[in-house]
């Protein structure tokens, strides 16, 4: 799914000659000899590199919350209260407050991420630091969150962070939210009770539905202290329970229609049109209905076989390296960049609100600012294409900063709410981001002056201005 | 049920002590001090708000320092930069917090106009100095000594923010302008939600400039565009002097350019500065521009 031109450089060239390889030796089936791909050695990698099984479902989730609230100390307290089970390895405070630093996509990002879980389910647990780093690591996605305890503390009350983590955790799209009110040793009932009260208020005017919000109180701290097991280690427990119950399982990529970002387009004498590709989501059958989208085009054809590292296959799964021999298109019908997709499951899309992190200097992004209507190039799965953005209310923006950006592609591109995109300015990548709103599609007027550039907006303003 | 118990026992032996919920809630709403102190400040004075409101205030300013040095270490690199002209005055001012969520904060905001203000006020007592353009640079201890409109000091205020947002907050600088009346000052801040200027009204953001000009015209709004502008290319593009045609000779790499008249200008890279300047005839007589956190140089 990444964007990074980097990556594409660097697997296409091999995965191309691997393909024209089997392309080739299309009689050859099951010769027994499976050339593997970089897919399947990190893949094994991945499975080996695992402290649990992954038989249970799986859920990303992360600690928000105003500095000092208890993120760390209640991340720290899940991996006790759990490892008493077995079902975690008990992290110490100082493990999780320390987690090096890590980049994703050029961007350096602290942030920690753990592993436990329920009698339910498996968890992938980030927790931020509370500032910068939060915004970044939102954005470029480096742990999705599926959804997020919100920590506030009992003696403090809702304060400026624990407002600014729920609004960009809306924004991004993360639905489902648990409170934790914290330290209530420190608290009494009244108190805890009026925070509770604070904490609904605020949701609702987030957009959350605040009355219905679950809501946990107790003690990080007692819970890590073995102190209290009331407001400790109790809380914990009926804490994850509550997420276990309402953070709803995300769909996995398996059970979702099957999505295929197309990588490369060959033509077989006598076979037809083969396209290849890393399917991305659900599962793709010999003979299944399938729809290309991309470039203005939506074209309707058949999936007429499937074909792995010189094998033939009844069905290829999400994650898979694939060939797809498809009836009726031509070669040069299709393009890279275009997605193969269940028919009616893919929209191509030309406008999109977006967040957005420009890198700085010092990460290898511009050294200039830059302006409303600047031209660049938008990257995402496996096409690119040239946009022109709007910077809503602000005249500029600044190498290092995050911002929302409007994005018009010069071609409607697939693009869906959530989905991570890079931008690039030539030879420098400029920021990476994640689509937020999709937007109503350009008019022909629009359209237009996307192309015209700055001497014919200013010719119209001057022409707008007289007629006045 | 240890806990419920112990929160009972508490309720019934200091009834009278206790403060009274509905007026907690009220005091939090009104005042935003963390539910604690609020509590803390009802059970003083029997429920009377108004004198816990009052004893809060003040208690925060002693609070306020006492977290002040607990939060001393921590560094404070986000912020805020205001800017505020008035004719032939301005101020320029740098305060930093911990994070940039604070930044965005009401009270914070609210401490950034104060601090604008009283830089604003103590350069219009200055006496000029020959020349056209004073300008006086003021370090994070005279700050804290400049006096406000309520008799107190800005050091007061900061401690009282502080307690407040629970974040280490420094007065970093400042720098004040006074002009001759010939002179026009204008100034920018990035990013900058208001998109009118209004002279008389602090602006902030992450980045701010104030820029001198010398203009043979009355400045038209349409200068003043101008002059927007090329404050906004300071901002963007952070050059290091004005620079001097007779002197100074354009850098070989545009990309390095660090003199001002010799940069492209970010709204049209078909010019340069130098040129908007002549075209419009005006003169730029002095700049100088503040980035949140940067480090500053000593010169
Ligand atoms: N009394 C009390 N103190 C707590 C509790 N949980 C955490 N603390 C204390 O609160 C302080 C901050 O806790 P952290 O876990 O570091 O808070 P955080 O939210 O991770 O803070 P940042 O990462 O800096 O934003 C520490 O001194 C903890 O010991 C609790 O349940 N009761
Ligand atoms: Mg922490």
């Amino acid at each position: 799914m990444s964007a990074l031109v980097a990556v594409k450089q660097a697997l296409s060239p091999a995965l191309r000659s691997t393909f024209r390889q089997f392309l080739l030796n299309t009689n050859v089936k099951s010769s027994g000899c499976i050339s593997v791909s970089p897919f399947i050695i990190s893949k094994r990698y991945f499975a080996e590199k695992k402290v649990f099984q992954r038989t249970k479902p799986h859920c990303n989730i992360g600690t928000i919350g105003h500095v000092d609230h208890g993120k760390t100390t209640l991340t720290a307290a899940i991996t006790k209260v759990l490892a008493e089970k077995d079902l975690a390895e008990s992290k110490a405070y100082s493990d999780i407050d320390n987690a090096p630093e890590e980049k994703a996509r050029g961007i350096t990002i602290n942030v920690a991420h753990i592993e436990y879980q329920t009698d339910n389910r498996h968890y992938g647990h980030t927790d931020c630091p509370g500032h910068a780093d939060y915004i970044k690591n939102m954005i470029t996605g480096t742990a999705q969150m599926d959804g997020a305890i919100l920590v506030v503390a009992a003696t403090d009350g809702a304060m400026p962070q624990t407002r600014e983590h729920l609004l960009l955790a809306k924004q991004i799209g993360v639905n489902d939210i648990v409170v934790f009110i914290n330290k209530v040793d420190a608290a009494d009932a009244e108190m805890v009770e009026l925070v509770e009260m604070e904490i609904r208020e605020l949701m609702t005017e987030m957009g959350y539905d605040g009355d219905k919000v679950p809501i946990i109180k107790g003690s990080a701290l007692c819970a890590l202290e073995e102190k209290n097991p009331d407001i400790g280690q109790k809380a914990i427990l009926e804490l994850l329970d509550t997420v276990d119950k309402t953070i709803p399982t995300p769909v996995r990529e398996l059970d979702k229609p099957f999505l295929l970002p197309v990588e490369n387009v060959y033509s077989i004498q006598g076979r037809g049109t083969v396209v290849s590709g890393r399917l991305e989501r659900g599962v793709l059958k010999k003979g299944a209905e399938c729809e290309f989208v991309g470039y203005n085009k939506v074209l309707k054809s058949t999936v007429t076989g499937v074909e792995m590292f010189h094998q033939i296959l009844e069905e290829a799964q999400a994650g898979d390296q694939l060939g797809a021999l498809v009836r009726g298109v031509k070669r040069d019908d299709i393009k890279r960049g275009m997605v193969m997709c269940k028919p009616g499951s893919c929209k191509a899309i030309d406008q999109v609100e977006a967040q957005v992190y420009i890198l700085s200097k010092e990460e290898g992004g511009r050294t200039k600012p830059f302006t409303s209507f600047f031209q660049l190039q938008m990257f995402s799965r496996t096409w690119d294409c040239a946009a022109v953005c709007i910077i809503p209310g602000k005249e500029m923006c600044m190498p290092g900063e995050d911002t929302s950006l409007q994005l018009k592609l010069f071609r409607p591109m697939v693009l869906e709410q959530g989905q991570r995109f890079t931008l690039r300015d030539g030879k420098i990548t400029l920021g990476t981001g994640v689509v937020t709103k999709i937007l109503p599609p350009l008019s022909e007027i629009e359209r237009q002056e996307l192309t015209e550039g700055k001497k014919g907006r200013e010719k119209k303003e001057k022409k707008n201005k007289k007629t006045v | 049920m240890y806990f419920k118990h112990i929160s009972t026992r508490f309720f019934h032996l200091s009834k009278n002590l206790c403060a009274d919920k509905n007026a907690l809630a009220a005091l939090r709403k009104k005042t935003g001090y963390t539910f604690a102190n609020c509590k803390k400040a009802l059970e003083m004075h029997e429920n009377d708000l108004t004198k816990a409101e009052k004893w809060l205030q003040e208690q925060a300013e002693s609070l306020g320092w006492s977290k002040a040095t607990k939060l001393e270490g921590r560094s404070a690199s986000q912020g805020l930069v205001g800017v505020l002209v008035q004719r032939n005055i301005g101020a320029l001012v740098e305060i930093n917090c911990e994070t940039d969520f604070v930044s965005r904060n009401e009270n914070f905001r609210e401490f950034v106009e104060k601090t604008s203000k009283a830089c604003l006020n103590y350069v219009s007592d200055v006496k000029e100095t020959e020349g056209n353009v004073t300008k006086i640079a003021l370090e994070s201890e005279s700050l804290k000594n400049l006096k406000l409109e309520d008799g107190k000091m800005l050091s007061d205020h900061l401690a009282l923010l502080i307690g407040k947002i629970g974040e280490n907050t420094v007065l970093k600088r400042a720098i004040c302008y006074k002009t001759a009346d010939t002179i026009k000052l204008f100034g920018f801040t990035h990013p900058a939600p208001e998109s009118i200027d209004e002279e008389g009204k602090v602006i902030m953001g992450r980045y701010g400039a104030i820029a001198a000009f010398n203009s043979n015209t009355e400045a038209s709004d349409e200068v003043r565009v101008i002059y927007r502008k090329i404050c906004q290319h300071i901002v963007g593009m952070n050059p290091e002097k004005i620079g001097d045609t007779e002197i100074d000779k354009p850098n070989e790499v545009k990309d390095d350019e660090k003199c001002l008249i010799y940069q492209d200008f970010i709204l049209d890279s078909e010019m340069t500065i130098g040129e908007i300047l002549k075209e419009n005839n005006i003169k730029i007589i002095d700049f100088h521009r503040f980035e949140c956190g940067e480090e500053v140089k000593v010169n």
